[in-house]
């Protein structure tokens, strides 16, 4: 895990709109590493605690997203089918990068709803929009 | 001398399959196996197949690419890990791009 925190006491803002909480950015594809199911975990752990988490996927990151995996044929606890209870850990940021899409042939079917295809730009402004980030 | 090449890593992240593909002779067999099934979206393995003279044997583990939900394109044969080792007694040599 690489992480890129900035570690400011600061006294932690009300209004989410100018201040996000916390960026988890998925970097690795699901089932070669353990990198996704990390970033899971932390991402469930800040939505426990009420803290504002917003998820980005990027590069082979995308393909945590795709739709009709199986990690039940690789003998793999499949942790995917977790994602679709962000809801409930009001986890409402789900960002995916358009390009890492269009480079692996990807279409934009997810198998979980309220995925937000960003061009580089605009995920790039998402993402700075972030006090702290975690890359998996 | 026939080599056997397992490709295990994406290369939209690495450069394994890259290096592999200019070391393939005329005989060798590829499998892709693991994250290397994303591989058969990659451009390097268009212009792989696009070879005219590619003799190269193509292969992917069906199970690793069906729960990666990648879709395996005609032309390139699936096989099962009891497959592979059957391989590995039909080639002269084996390389993991890992």
């Amino acid at each position: 895990m690489t992480s890129i925190m900035q570690s400011e006491t600061q006294p932690q803002l009300t209004d989410a709109s100018t201040a996000l909480g916390v960026a988890i950015i998925n970097s690795k594809a699901p089932f070669n590493s353990n990198a996704g199911k990390d970033a899971l975990d932390v991402a469930l752990l800040f939505g426990s605690f009420e803290q504002k988490v917003s998820l980005f996927f990027q590069g082979d990151g995308v393909y945590q997203l795709i739709a009709n995996q199986d990690g039940s044929l690789l003998a793999i606890k499949d942790y995917l089918k977790t994602f679709s209870a962000f809801e409930f850990y009001d986890i409402e940021d789900v960002y995916v990068c358009q390009q890492s899409l269009i480079e692996r042939q990807l279409s934009k079917t997810f198998h979980i709803d309220n995925v937000q295809v960003l061009t580089n730009k605009a995920f790039a402004v998402a993402l700075s929009k972030h006090k702290h980030v975690l890359r998996f | 001398m026939s080599t056997l090449h397992l490709v295990r890593q994406s290369a939209f992240s690495r450069n394994d399959f890259e290096q592999c593909i200019s070391v393939l002779a005329e005989q060798d067999s590829l499998v892709l196996m693991d994250d290397g099934c994303y591989n058969l979206k990659h451009p390097l393995m268009a212009s792989l197949l696009k070879k005219d003279n590619n003799k190269v044997s193509i292969k992917v583990i069906s199970t690793h690419a069906q729960a990666r939900a990648v879709e395996v394109m005609a032309g390139i044969s699936q096989i099962t890990m009891a497959d592979v080792v059957e391989l590995t007694f039909n080639h002269n040599k084996v390389i993991t791009w890992q």
